[in-house]
C-alpha cells in the first residue's frame, strides 16, 4: 500500500498547528474586516484544481478539497482556478482539463478523485516540468506526480466500533454509494471495528449502484430507501459512504428515530439542522489536510515536492472520527481513543478489503 | 431547375435558423446569469488547438455512431432510447473478446467488432421482439434494458475485472498491442485521431446506401412514413420492427469501440458513459442524414471541448455548454418543423400553379377552337 | 334558444329569396400565390332553406367554406349575415354571427357523454349540469334529432354522432349551419334520416348550407343549388328544373362519362376462388366474416354491395393477407395463396386499390416515384436484386402519369401535393402495373371529382377487357350496377344474395343490403 513517508508525519503535525492558526487568523480577519489575501501574499503560484463530479459545493469530498485550497489561498495568497468533471465524461475530457491547466501555466495541478488516475498519468508525462497531485489513487509512479491517499479503513474502524458500542439492537448498517474498491475499504474497516467491539454484531451492507454507474454518489432518494430498509430490518445505526446520497440516509434515520454516521467531512456541522441530532458521528477523511499539506510543501520548497505516495492515516490525523455530537459520542471517547492508539501502534491491523 | 435549389436552401435554412435562435437564447441566459457574454462567445468560437481538434474528431466519431444508431430507428418511427445500454453491453463484449485474444492481431480486432455488433443487435432486438410480438413500446423496453445493461455489465465486470495495484479503477484485461487500432496525428498534438474513423465513414456510407438504395431501406422508410400503407404494400411491419431495432443496435455496438481500440484498451469503471442520449439530440440535429449527423456530432464535440477553457479561463460554469446544446436541439426541432411546413406549402403552391398554367393553356385552346 | 318565425313561403322552393338573405356573399376572392382558389363568388342563402353547393374536388368549395367559417380571410368581397356586413377572422367570430359548421370528420370525444361533448368549450352558456341537459333535450325535441344527452358517444352509430355534431352547433346558437359532405359516411337509411332532420331545421327557420358530391341527394333535399367550378360560381339553379346529369355537366363543364359497361367479356376460366372464408372478431362479437365463398372469372367484374361495416373491408383485407386469423382457402390462377404473405400475394398478381388511399395507398410525404415503388419493392422495373432502381421507377412513374392522366408537374412531386382524384389515378396506374391477374378496387371513386371518376371507371372497364378478374367494392350503387357483371350482397359478414346488374334497381339492392325485415336496425 505505497509508502508512508516520514514527511507525511512531519507535515501533518505542522498542519495541525497551521489549522489551528488558520482558524485563529480567520477570526482575526473578520475582526479586521480584512479583504482577501492572507499574510503570505505575493506568491506567484497558480494552482489548478480539477474536481470530480459534483465540484465545489457538494458538501462532501470535493468541498473538502476546496477547503484545503482555500486555506492555502488564505495562507500563501496563491492564485487558483477550478474546473469540475461531468458525469460519464470521456477519458479525453479529463485529460484535456488537466492539459488546459498546464497550457495556461498552472503549476501545481491537483486532481480530485481516482477517476483522474490515467489522465494524470498521460498529462503528467506530457508536461514533466509541471507538478501534479492526485487524491485517492496511487497508481502513478512518475517523478512529477504526488499520490495522496487515505487510510479510510482506519477511520471507518473507529466509527464501526462506535456504532457497535452504541447499538442496542445488535444490528448496524452500511450504505455504500458505488461498489468500488475504494468504498469497499470503508466497508471493511467499519465491519472490523464493529466486530472488534461485539463479535456477534450483525452488519447489513448495501451499495446503491455498481460501476460504471456512479449515480449512487448523488441519489438521496435511493440512499433513503436503502437506509429505511435497514432500519425496518432492525438496525439502529447506519453508516454511509455515499457522498450526496447520504442526505437520504440522515432523513431515514430522523424519520425512524434512529442514528446515522456521516462520512468525509464532519457532517454534524454541515448537514441540514433538521437531521443534525441523528448524526451520531462522522468518519473524517481530511482531504483538505492532504491538499493543504501538498500545497504548503510546494510553496515553501519553491515548487519542489517529493513525488510518490503519501498515505494519510490515523497517525497523522488524515482520517479520524468526529466528536461534534458530544451528547451522544462523549461517553465512548475513551474507548475509541484506545482503539485509535492500538491502530497507530500497530496492535490492530485493519483490513482494507471486505 | 430552381426547384432543387429551393429544396437545398430549405434544407440549409433549418439548421442555420436553429443555430441563430440558439445563439440568441443562450446569450439571453448568459446575460440573465450575469456572465460575460462577449468573452464566453469569443472563447466558445475560438479556433481549437491541434490537440483539441484531435479530441473533437475523436469525440465526434463516437457521437456519430450513437446518432446513426438512433436515426435508423427514427426513420421507422422507432425511438431507440436504448443506445446507451446497447453500446455498454457491446463494448463490454468487445473488451472481453479482445482482451482474451483468442485470435492473433487484427483477426482478434475483427472478432471483437463482430462481437460488439452482435451484442448490440441482440440487446436492441430484444426490445424489437417485445414490440412486434407483445406490443410493448420500444421506449419503455429500451429504457428498462438500459438499466439491466448497466447492472449486468457492472456485475460481469466485477467478476472478470482485474485491478491495478494502487488504483481504484477496475477494468477488463488490456487488449494486446497487436490488436489495437492505431491512429494518425494532427500536427504535433500529443493524442492521435482514432484509426476507427475509417469505420465511421464506412458506416455512414452503408447507412445511406441501405436506406436509400435497397429494398430493406425502402421498406423501412415506408413503414416509418405510414405503417398502414406499408402493410398494404406487403411489408411485414413486425419483421421490420425487429430487423430495424437489430440494425440500430448493431451500429450502437460500434459506439464505444473507437475509444476501446484507440485509447482505453480495456473496459473499466471510468469508461465514458451517457453516449446514447447525446445521440438522440444529434440524430435530430442531423435530420437522420449521415452528413447532417456527422456535422451535428462535430458541433457537439466541439462545444464539449470548448467547455474546458470556458471554465478554467473565463470562469463560467460548463453547464452553459449543456444549456447551449439543449437549446440547439429544441430550436432545431422547432425550425425543422417550420421549414418543413413551409416547404410542403411551397410545393403545393407550385403544383397548383403549374396545373393552373396547364389548365389556362388548355382553356385558351378550347376558346380558340370555338 | 329563440328562432325567428318561419317565412310563410317556406316549403316553396324558390330561386328568388324572400326578404333579407341569411347569408349573402358578394365577389368573394381568395388567391394563393400562383393559384386563384376563389374568384368572384356570389351566393345568397335564404332564411329557412337548404342551399347546396356542388363542385368538383379542387373547385374551391372548401376554401369558400373556410372563408365563411372564419378560418381564412378573403382577399376581396363582402360577407353579409342577416343584412349586415361582417368580418369573420376566426371560427369564434363565425359562431358569434350564428354560423356553425359540421365537419366531415367528427370532432367528438368518444369516451365522453353527449352532454359533455356538447358543453365542451361552451360551458358558459348553460353550465355543465341540469340546465345544459334540459337545453339539449329541448333542442333535440324541437328539431327531431332524438339525441339522449347521457349516452356515451362511443356507443352511438355514425348517424347519431352526426346528429350530436349538429346539436353542438345549434346549442351554440347557430342560425346558419354548414355541412361538409355529410352523407359521405352514412348508409342510405341514415341519409334519409339526416334529410328529415335538415327539413326540420329549415321549417324552424334555420338555413343549411350543404356541400356534396352526390348529385341525386342534392337534388332531393336542396331548395337551391349553386355550382362552383374553377373557383367561381357558375350557376345557381332550381333543383326542380335540372337533372343530375345536367348538374354534373355544369360542374365539369363537359360531357360526362357513364359507368355503364360494354358487352360481357366474362369467360369460364376462374381466376380467383374464395372458399369458406371466415374471420373471428377479436373483441369476441359475432364473426366479421363467415363462410364467404365466391369465384371471379377472367374478364369479370364482381361487385360487392353492402351497408358499410358488414364485412367488406375485412373481406378485402383477408384476401390481401392483411388479416391474421382469417380462415378458408384462396386460390388465385390455380395457385393456393392462402398461406402467402401480403407481399407474395401481390407478387402472385393482385393489384389493390385500397379504400382509404391516405392510410393504405400512399406515402403522402414521399415523391410520386417512391409511391410508384410502394407494393412493387421486389419487382421490375422499380427494383431488382434487392435494390431500388430510382431511374427506372421515375421513368415508369412518368409513364403512369401520362397513361392515366395524373395531373402533376412531374414524378418528383410529393403525393400530398396532388388532389384526391389524381392521387387515386396514380394508385390505379400503379396497381395495374406488373401484369396483375386480379384487381381489387375498394371504393375506387370515393372522394374523387367527377372528371377523375370517369377516368377511373374507364380504367376498371379496361382491366376487365384485358382479362383481369376485378373485385369491386362500392357504396355507390349506380357505380356497382354500372360496372359489375355480377353483384353479391354482403350482410353481417355473409354473402346473402346474388344479383344480375342488368335487372336490378338500387332500391332492390338497398333492401337486400339491409336484410329487408331489419330495415330500421
Amino acid at each position: 500500500m505505497g509508502r508512508t513517508t516520514k514527511f507525511a508525519a512531519a507535515a501533518a503535525a505542522s498542519i495541525l498547528v497551521l489549522t489551528g492558526c488558520g482558524s485563529n487568523s480567520d477570526d482575526g480577519d473578520s475582526g479586521n474586516g480584512g479583504g482577501g489575501g492572507g499574510d503570505g501574499s505575493g506568491s506567484d503560484v497558480k494552482v489548478g484544481l480539477a474536481y470530480d463530479v459534483g465540484g465545489r459545493g457538494d458538501q462532501s469530498f470535493n468541498d473538502s478539497a476546496a477547503a484545503g485550497l482555500d486555506q492555502a489561498i488564505e495562507e500563501y495568497g496563491v492564485e487558483s482556478s477550478e474546473s469540475e468533471a461531468e458525469d460519464g465524461e470521456a477519458e479525453t475530457a479529463r485529460e484535456e482539463r488537466l492539459r488546459t491547466f498546464a497550457e495556461a501555466g498552472f503549476d501545481p495541478i491537483v486532481a480530485v478523485g481516482f477517476a483522474y488516475s490515467s489522465a494524470v498519468g498521460v498529462v503528467a508525462a506530457e508536461y514533466p516540468e509541471v507538478h501534479f497531485a492526485i487524491i485517492d489513487d496511487s497508481a502513478n509512479e512518475l517523478d512529477n506526480v504526488s499520490n495522496l491517499v487515505f487510510a479510510e479503513e482506519q477511520g471507518s474502524f473507529l466509527v464501526g466500533a462506535a456504532a457497535a458500542l452504541k447499538s442496542e439492537t445488535g444490528t448496524v448498517g452500511f450504505v455504500g454509494g458505488v461498489e468500488t474498491p475504494l468504498i469497499q475499504k470503508f466497508e471493511a474497516g467499519y465491519v472490523a471495528g464493529a466486530e472488534a467491539v461485539n463479535p456477534d454484531i450483525e452488519v447489513d451492507v448495501t451499495y446503491l449502484t455498481q460501476v460504471p454507474d456512479f449515480s449512487g454518489f448523488a441519489d438521496p432518494a435511493r440512499g433513503k430507501t436503502a437506509a429505511q430498509g435497514m432500519f425496518d430490518g432492525g438496525a439502529d445505526i447506519v453508516y454511509h459512504a455515499a457522498g450526496g446520497s447520504g442526505g437520504g440516509v440522515f432523513e431515514a434515520a430522523a424519520e425512524s428515530d434512529n442514528l446515522a454516521i456521516g462520512v468525509d467531512s464532519d457532517q454534524y456541522n454541515t448537514a441540514d439542522p433538521s437531521v443534525q441530532d441523528v448524526i451520531f458521528t462522522s468518519m473524517l477523511k481530511n482531504v483538505d489536510v492532504a491538499v493543504y499539506t501538498f500545497l504548503t510543501e510546494f510553496v515553501e520548497n519553491d515548487g519542489e515536492v517529493e513525488p510518490g505516495t503519501t498515505t494519510y492515516d490515523l497517525s497523522v490525523d488524515g482520517v479520524g472520527y468526529s466528536t461534534a455530537n458530544e451528547a451522544l459520542i462523549g461517553e465512548f471517547e475513551t474507548q475509541l481513543d484506545e482503539f485509535k492508539q492500538q491502530i497507530i501502534d500497530g496492535e490492530i491491523t485493519v483490513p482494507d478489503a471486505p | 431547375m430552381n426547384v432543387r435549389l429551393t429544396k437545398f436552401l430549405l434544407g440549409l435554412g433549418a439548421p442555420l435558423l436553429a443555430l441563430a435562435l440558439a445563439f440568441g437564447i443562450t446569450s439571453l441566459v448568459l446575460i440573465a446569469a450575469g456572465d460575460p457574454v462577449g468573452e464566453v462567445w469569443s472563447t466558445l468560437i475560438s479556433w481549437p488547438e491541434q490537440r483539441n481538434q484531435v479530441n473533437i474528431i475523436n469525440n465526434a466519431m463516437v457521437l456519430f455512431f450513437s446518432a446513426l444508431a438512433v436515426s435508423i430507428g427514427f426513420r421507422m418511427n422507432l425511438f431507440n432510447i436504448g443506445v446507451d445500454g446497447q453500446y455498454r453491453v457491446a463494448v463490454f463484449a468487445a473488451a472481453v473478446v479482445a482482451g482474451e485474444a483468442w485470435l492473433p492481431g487484427y483477426l482478434n480486432t475483427a472478432l471483437a467488432i463482430v462481437a460488439a455488433m452482435v451484442a448490440g443487435a441482440l440487446w436492441a432486438g430484444f426490445a424489437g421482439l417485445l414490440k412486434a410480438t407483445r406490443g410493448v413500446s420500444e421506449v419503455i423496453a429500451t429504457i428498462m434494458l438500459n438499466f439491466i445493461a448497466t447492472s449486468l455489465v457492472a456485475f460481469l465486470l466485477a467478476k472478470l475485472a482485474v485491478r491495478e495495484q494502487g488504483s481504484n479503477i477496475i477494468g477488463t484485461k488490456l487488449i494486446p498491442e497487436g490488436s489495437r487500432i492505431g491512429g494518425f496525428s494532427i500536427g504535433d498534438a500529443p493524442a492521435q485521431v482514432y484509426g476507427f474513423i475509417v469505420f465511421s465513414v464506412l458506416a455512414g456510407l452503408a447507412y445511406w446506401f441501405v436506406l436509400n438504395k435497397t429494398r430493406f431501406g425502402f421498406d423501412l422508410r415506408a413503414t416509418g412514413a405510414s405503417s398502414t400503407a406499408a402493410v398494404a404494400s406487403g411489408v411485414s411491419v413486425k419483421r421490420m420492427t425487429i430487423l430495424t431495432m437489430m440494425a440500430s443496435g448493431a451500429i450502437a455496438g460500434l459506439v464505444g469501440l473507437p475509444i476501446l481500440f484507440g485509447s482505453a484498451y480495456n473496459y473499466g469503471s471510468t469508461f465514458q458513459s451517457g453516449l446514447g442520449f447525446a445521440g438522440i439530440a444529434i440524430a435530430l440535429l442531423g435530420r437522420n442524414h449521415p452528413v447532417g449527423i456527422a456535422l451535428g456530432a462535430l458541433l457537439f464535440a466541439y462545444l464539449d471541448e470548448q467547455s474546458n477553457p470556458l471554465q478554467i479561463l473565463v470562469g463560467v460554469s460548463p453547464d452553459i455548454v449543456a444549456i447551449t446544446q439543449g437549446v440547439i436541439v429544441l430550436t432545431v426541432v422547432v425550425s425543422y418543423e417550420i421549414v418543413r411546413r413551409y416547404g410542403v406549402k411551397l410545393e403545393q403552391r407550385r403544383v397548383a400553379a403549374e396545373l393552373e398554367a396547364m389548365r389556362t393553356t388548355s382553356k385558351q385552346t378550347e376558346e380558340v377552337a370555338r | 334558444m329563440t328562432s325567428s318565425p318561419p317565412p310563410a313561403d317556406l316549403e316553396k322552393t324558390t330561386t328568388t329569396p324572400s326578404g333579407v338573405p341569411a347569408v349573402r356573399l358578394r365577389g368573394i376572392g381568395k388567391r394563393f400565390p400562383g393559384v386563384i382558389a376563389n374568384d368572384d363568388i356570389n351566393i345568397d342563402v335564404a332564411r329557412g332553406s337548404i342551399h347546396a353547393i356542388v363542385g368538383e374536388n379542387g373547385a374551391g368549395k372548401s376554401t369558400l367554406m373556410k372563408i365563411l367559417y372564419g378560418v381564412q380571410a378573403p382577399d376581396s368581397g363582402t360577407i353579409e349575415v342577416g343584412g349586415t356586413e361582417v368580418a369573420l377572422s376566426s371560427p369564434a367570430d363565425a359562431i358569434r354571427e350564428g354560423i356553425g359548421m359540421v365537419f366531415q370528420h367528427f370532432m367528438l370525444a368518444d369516451n365522453l357523454t353527449v352532454l359533455e361533448n356538447v358543453v365542451l368549450g361552451a360551458e358558459k352558456m348553460h353550465g355543465i349540469g341540469g340546465k345544459a341537459r334540459t337545453e339539449i333535450r329541448a333542442i333535440s325535441d324541437a328539431y327531431g334529432l332524438g339525441v339522449d344527452p347521457d349516452r356515451r358517444v362511443e356507443d352511438l352509430g355514425v348517424g347519431a354522432r352526426q346528429r350530436v355534431e349538429i346539436l353542438k352547433v345549434l346549442y351554440r346558437g347557430a342560425k346558419v349551419i354548414i355541412l361538409d359532405e355529410p352523407t359521405a359516411v352514412l348508409v342510405p337509411q341514415e341519409v334519409d334520416e339526416l334529410f328529415g332532420n335538415l327539413r326540420e331545421l329549415k321549417r324552424e327557420g334555420l338555413s343549411v348550407i350543404f356541400i356534396s358530391h352526390k348529385l341525386d341527394e342534392v337534388l332531393s333535399v336542396a331548395d337551391e343549388i349553386t355550382v362552383v367550378r374553377r373557383g367561381t360560381t357558375v350557376a345557381t339553379v332550381d333543383p326542380g328544373s335540372v337533372t343530375s346529369r345536367q348538374l354534373a355537366e355544369l360542374m365539369v363543364g363537359a360531357e360526362l362519362p357513364t359507368p355503364s359497361t360494354e358487352a360481357s367479356t366474362v369467360t369460364d376460366q376462374v381466376l380467383l376462388s374464395v372458399r369458406g372464408m371466415g374471420l373471428a372478431d377479436s373483441a369476441g362479437g359475432r364473426p366479421l366474416l363467415s363462410d364467404v365463398s365466391f369465384d371471379i372469372h377472367r374478364g369479370e367484374v364482381l361487385g360487392i354491395a353492402g351497408v358499410e361495416g358488414n364485412g367488406q373491408a375485412e373481406l378485402v383485407e383477408a384476401i390481401m393477407g392483411m388479416r391474421p386469423g382469417s380462415t378458408g382457402t384462396i386460390t388465385l390462377a390455380d395457385v393456393d395463396i392462402s398461406g402467402f404473405s401480403t407481399h407474395r400475394r401481390r407478387e402472385a398478381g393482385i393489384g389493390y386499390v385500397p379504400e382509404d388511399r391516405h392510410r393504405h395507398g400512399l406515402l403522402l410525404d414521399a415523391p410520386l416515384w417512391e409511391n410508384r415503388v410502394l407494393g412493387h419493392q421486389t419487382r421490375k422495373p422499380s427494383a431488382a436484386r434487392g435494390l431500388i432502381r430510382r431511374r427506372a421507377a421515375v421513368a415508369d412513374t412518368q409513364r403512369i402519369i401520362e397513361a392515366y392522366d395524373v395531373r402533376t408537374p412531374g414524378p418528383d412531386v410529393l403525393a400530398r401535393a396532388l388532389s384526391g382524384g389524381n392521387q387515386q389515378k396514380l394508385i390505379v396506374g400503379r396497381e395495374m402495373s406488373g401484369d396483375p391477374v386480379l384487381l381489387i378496387a375498394a371504393h375506387p371513386t370515393r372522394g374523387v371529382d367527377v372528371g377523375a371518376q370517369g377516368a377511373i371507371w374507364d380504367h376498371i372497364k379496361n382491366a376487365r377487357r384485358l382479362g383481369l378478374a376485378v373485385l369491386l367494392i362500392s357504396a355507390d350503387l349506380d357505380e356497382l350496377i354500372g360496372l359489375s357483371d355480377r353483384i353479391e350482397v354482403i350482410l353481417r359478414g355473409r354473402l346473402v344474395g346474388s344479383f344480375d346488374p342488368s335487372d336490378v334497381t338500387p332500391d332492390r339492392l338497398g333492401s337486400a343490403m339491409t336484410g329487408a325485415q331489419e330495415a330500421t336496425a
